[in-house]
C-alpha cells in the first residue's frame, strides 16, 4: 500500500506527467474564471488529447484541469459577482459583498486557501476511503438519495430570514425554484410541462443561464447605479494585507472549513448530487455556525465564513466524486462520467483492479489533486493583489466587460440566443427578488435539487410503492432532515434565552 | 416601494396559479410534483400578500442571507440608471439576434465605452480590437464554439 502510495507520487513528478498537468491546470484557471464553460464541457473537449498519453500523464493532465476549474470559479464570483462555475454561485452571497466593503484581496485569499484545504481534505478522503466505501454506496439506493436531497432542500431554513415573514419568504422562494425545476419533458412519461409551445424548454432550463442571470444581472445593475468602483470609495491599501487576512481566516475557521469539507466528500461520493449542492449545503451550515442572531445577520452581508465554506466544500467535493467513480465505475456527476471514458480509452476498467493491479494510478489522482491545487493557489497568492485591483477600476468601465463575460458564459450552455433571453430574464427576477428582500439562496437550492429530487421520489414509489418509507437508513435521515429543519428554531430560542440571562 | 412589493408578489401567485391550471390537465404522475410545489407555493404566496396589505411594514421581516442594494442614490437617478442597464442587455440580445455574437462583440463594446462610459476614441478603439481578438482567439479559433448567424446576415444569405 505505501509503495503504491510512494509509487504514485513519482508517476506524477515525471517530467511529462507533470508538464500536462500543468498544461491542464493553465486551461482549468481559463475555464475557471469564464462562466458557463464547465470543467465537464472541457473535460468532454480535451478526451480526444489523451489517446497517445499513458494513463498517469493522461490523468494528470484531465484531473489538473477539473481540479483547478474549481479553485479559479470563486475568483469571478468574489470579484464581479459572477459565478465562474456553477458549483461557485454560494460563494457570491458573501464573496462580493466583501469585494464591494474593499475586502476583495480577503475574500480570495479565504477562497483560495479554503478551496485548498478542501482539496487536500477530499485527495486524503479518496485516499483513505477506497477501501472501506463500498458498503455506504451500496446502501444508498434511489429512496436514500431522494432522502438526502431532501435534507438538501431543507436547508432552506437556514438561509432564509429569521421570524415567519423571513421564512415564509425563504421557503416560497425554494418552492419557485422547485417549480421553474419541473419546466420540460418529464423524464418519465416524457410529457411536456411548462413548454410553452418552445422546443428550447423540452430540455427544461440549463443551470448556467439561471444561476449567472440570478446572480450576475443584479450585482451589474447596482454597479451602475452606484456610479462607482466595485470597492466603492474604501481605501486601497487593505488589499495586500487583506490576502494574509483571508489566509488567516481560514486557519482561524479550520473547523469550520474541515466540517464544510466533510460535507463536500460527502455528498461528492453520492451519485446525483453533485458540487450543486455540496455548496449549499456547505453555505448553511457555515450560517448555522453563527453565534448569535446579531452574528447570523452578517452573512449575506460580506462574512468571510460565508465564503470559506463553499470554497472548501467545492474542491472536496472532487476527491469524493471520484470514490465511487474509481472503486465501482459508478461517476459521482457529469464531469466523473467524462472521466470515465478516459479510463475506458486508457484500457482501464474501474473497479476492483483500480484498488490492486493498478492501485499506483489511483494514487497518482490522490496527488494530482493535491499537487494541482498547491500550485494554482501558490501561483494565484503572488497574483491575487493585482487580480483584487480590478475592484477599484471605475464601474463603467468594467461594466461592459462583465455583462460580455456573463453572455457569452450564458451563450456556450447550448449554444443559443434563448439562453441570453433566459438569463435577462431570470436576472430580472432575481433583481426584484434582492429590491424586495425575497432571498435566492433557497431559490437557487431548489432549482439545482428540483430534478433530483422528483426523480429519484419517482423511482422510489416505482421500486418500492411506500414501503420505502419504513427502510432504516431512510428513517435515520427523516431525523436528520427534523433536525436540520428544527435547528436554527432551537439555535434561536438558544440566542434569546441567552440575551434575557445577560439582562 | 409597497407597491412595488404588492405587483411583485402579485406575479409570483400568477405564476404559481398557472403552474396549477396547467398541471390539473395532465396525468396524476405527471402533474404530481408540480402540483405538490405549487399548491403550497400559492398558500404561502396569499399569506405573503395579506401580510403585504395589511400586515406592519416589513420590521419582522428578519434579514435574509443575501446581498442588499446600495441605497445612497437619489430614487430618481437610481431608476433611471436600473432602465439605462436594463435597455443595454436588451440592446445586446437583439443585436445578437440581428447581426449575430461575433459582430455584437466589438459594436458593444464600442458603444457601451464611447457612449455611456464617456471614454476617449483611442481608448475605445484600442479596447473594443483587444477585446474583439480576446473573444475570436479563445472561443472561436481555440474552443471552435458554433456562433449563430443574426438574422440578417441569414436574410442576405452571407
Amino acid at each position: 500500500m505505501l509503495d503504491a502510495f510512494i509509487d504514485g507520487l513519482f508517476l506524477v513528478l515525471q517530467w511529462k506527467a507533470f508538464s500536462l498537468m500543468l498544461v491542464g491546470m493553465g486551461l482549468g484557471f481559463c475555464v475557471g474564471l469564464l462562466p458557463g464553460i464547465g470543467g465537464a464541457a472541457t473535460l468532454a473537449l480535451m478526451i480526444p488529447f489523451v489517446f497517445k498519453m499513458q494513463p498517469a500523464e493522461a490523468f494528470a493532465f484531465l484531473l489538473g484541469m477539473h481540479s483547478v476549474a474549481a479553485t479559479t470559479g470563486d475568483i469571478t464570483s468574489v470579484l464581479f459577482g459572477v459565478p465562474g462555475e456553477a458549483i461557485s454561485a454560494a460563494t457570491v452571497v458573501d464573496g462580493y459583498p466583501m469585494a464591494k466593503k474593499g475586502e476583495a484581496g480577503r475574500a480570495l485569499g479565504a477562497a483560495l486557501m479554503s478551496s485548498l484545504l478542501g482539496a487536500l481534505i477530499g485527495a486524503v478522503a479518496l485516499a483513505l476511503a477506497i477501501p472501506i466505501v463500498r458498503p455506504l454506496v451500496l446502501a444508498f439506493g434511489s429512496p436514500e438519495l431522494f432522502m438526502l436531497s431532501v435534507i438538501g432542500i431543507s436547508c432552506i431554513t437556514s438561509l432564509s430570514g429569521e421570524g415567519a415573514r423571513g421564512q415564509i419568504k425563504g421557503f416560497a422562494m425554494g418552492l419557485f425554484g422547485l417549480l421553474v425545476s419541473t419546466i420540460g419533458q418529464e423524464r418519465q412519461s416524457g410529457t411536456l410541462r411548462f413548454d410553452m409551445g418552445m422546443m428550447y424548454l423540452w430540455e427544461g432550463l440549463d443551470f448556467v443561464p439561471v444561476l449567472v442571470g440570478v446572480f450576475a444581472i443584479p450585482e451589474i445593475i447596482d454597479l451602475a447605479v452606484r456610479g462607482t468602483a466595485i470597492a466603492g470609495d474604501q481605501p486601497q491599501e487593505k488589499l495586500s494585507s487583506g490576502v494574509m487576512d483571508g489566509i488567516k481566516d481560514t486557519f482561524r475557521h479550520f473547523w469550520l472549513v474541515f466540517r464544510c469539507s466533510v460535507i463536500g466528500v460527502f455528498v461528492g461520493i453520492l451519485p446525483g448530487a453533485g458540487g450543486g449542492v455540496a455548496q449549499w449545503m456547505a453555505y448553511a451550515h457555515a450560517v448555522q455556525s453563527a453565534k448569535d442572531a446579531k452574528d447570523r445577520e452578517r452573512f449575506g452581508k460580506g462574512d468571510v465564513r460565508g465564503v470559506l465554506g463553499p470554497g472548501a466544500a467545492n474542491n472536496s467535493k472532487e476527491g469524493g466524486e471520484l470514490i465511487p467513480t474509481v472503486a465501482f465505475g459508478v461517476p459521482g456527476s457529469g464531469a466523473m462520467a467524462i472521466l470515465l471514458s478516459g479510463f475506458l480509452i486508457m484500457g482501464l476498467t474501474p473497479g476492483p483492479d483500480m484498488l490492486t493491479k493498478h492501485l499506483a494510478i489511483t494514487f497518482s489522482m490522490v496527488w494530482t489533486l493535491a499537487i494541482a491545487n498547491i500550485v494554482t493557489v501558490l501561483l494565484c497568492l503572488t497574483i491575487l493583489d493585482q487580480i483584487a485591483k480590478v475592484t477599484y477600476v471605475r464601474g463603467s468601465l468594467i461594466i461592459p466587460f462583465i455583462l460580455l463575460l456573463v453572455f457569452v458564459g450564458s451563450y456556450t450552455a447550448n449554444n443559443q440566443i434563448a439562453d441570453l433571453v433566459v438569463t435577462a430574464i431570470f436576472g430580472a427576477i432575481s433583481y426584484f427578488m434582492v429590491l424586495f428582500a425575497w432571498p435566492r439562496p433557497p431559490f437557487v437550492l431548489g432549482f439545482v435539487l428540483g430534478k433530483v429530487i422528483e426523480t429519484y421520489l419517482f423511482i422510489s414509489m416505482t421500486r418500492y410503492g411506500f414501503s420505502w418509507l419504513t427502510h432504516p437508513t431512510v428513517i435515520f435521515l427523516i431525523a436528520v432532515m427534523a433536525f436540520v429543519i428544527v435547528y436554527p428554531y432551537m439555535q434561536k430560542r438558544r440566542w434569546r434565552d441567552g440575551s434575557s440571562d445577560d439582562a | 416601494m409597497r407597491n412595488g412589493r404588492i405587483l411583485y408578489c402579485v406575479f409570483l401567485l400568477f405564476v404559481a396559479g398557472y403552474a396549477i391550471y396547467q398541471a390539473s390537465g395532465w396525468s396524476f404522475k405527471t402533474a404530481l410534483f408540480p402540483l405538490a410545489v405549487s399548491i403550497p407555493l400559492l398558500a404561502l404566496l396569499t399569506i405573503q400578500l395579506v401580510q403585504i396589505i395589511f400586515g406592519k411594514t416589513e420590521v419582522d421581516s428578519g434579514a435574509a442571507v443575501d446581498v442588499e442594494f446600495s441605497s445612497d442614490v437619489p430614487p430618481e437617478i437610481e431608476r433611471r440608471r436600473v432602465i439605462g442597464t436594463f435597455a443595454w442587455i436588451i440592446g445586446f440580445i437583439l443585436s445578437v439576434f440581428l447581426i449575430g455574437f461575433p459582430l455584437t462583440v466589438p459594436l458593444f463594446i464600442f458603444s457601451y465605452l464611447k457612449f455611456q462610459s464617456d471614454v476617449g476614441w483611442l481608448g475605445t478603439v484600442v479596447a473594443t480590437v483587444i477585446t474583439w481578438g480576446c473573444f475570436y482567439g479563445l472561443f472561436q479559433w481555440l474552443v471552435h464554439i458554433q456562433f449563430e448567424d443574426g438574422v440578417i446576415q441569414a436574410w442576405l444569405g452571407l
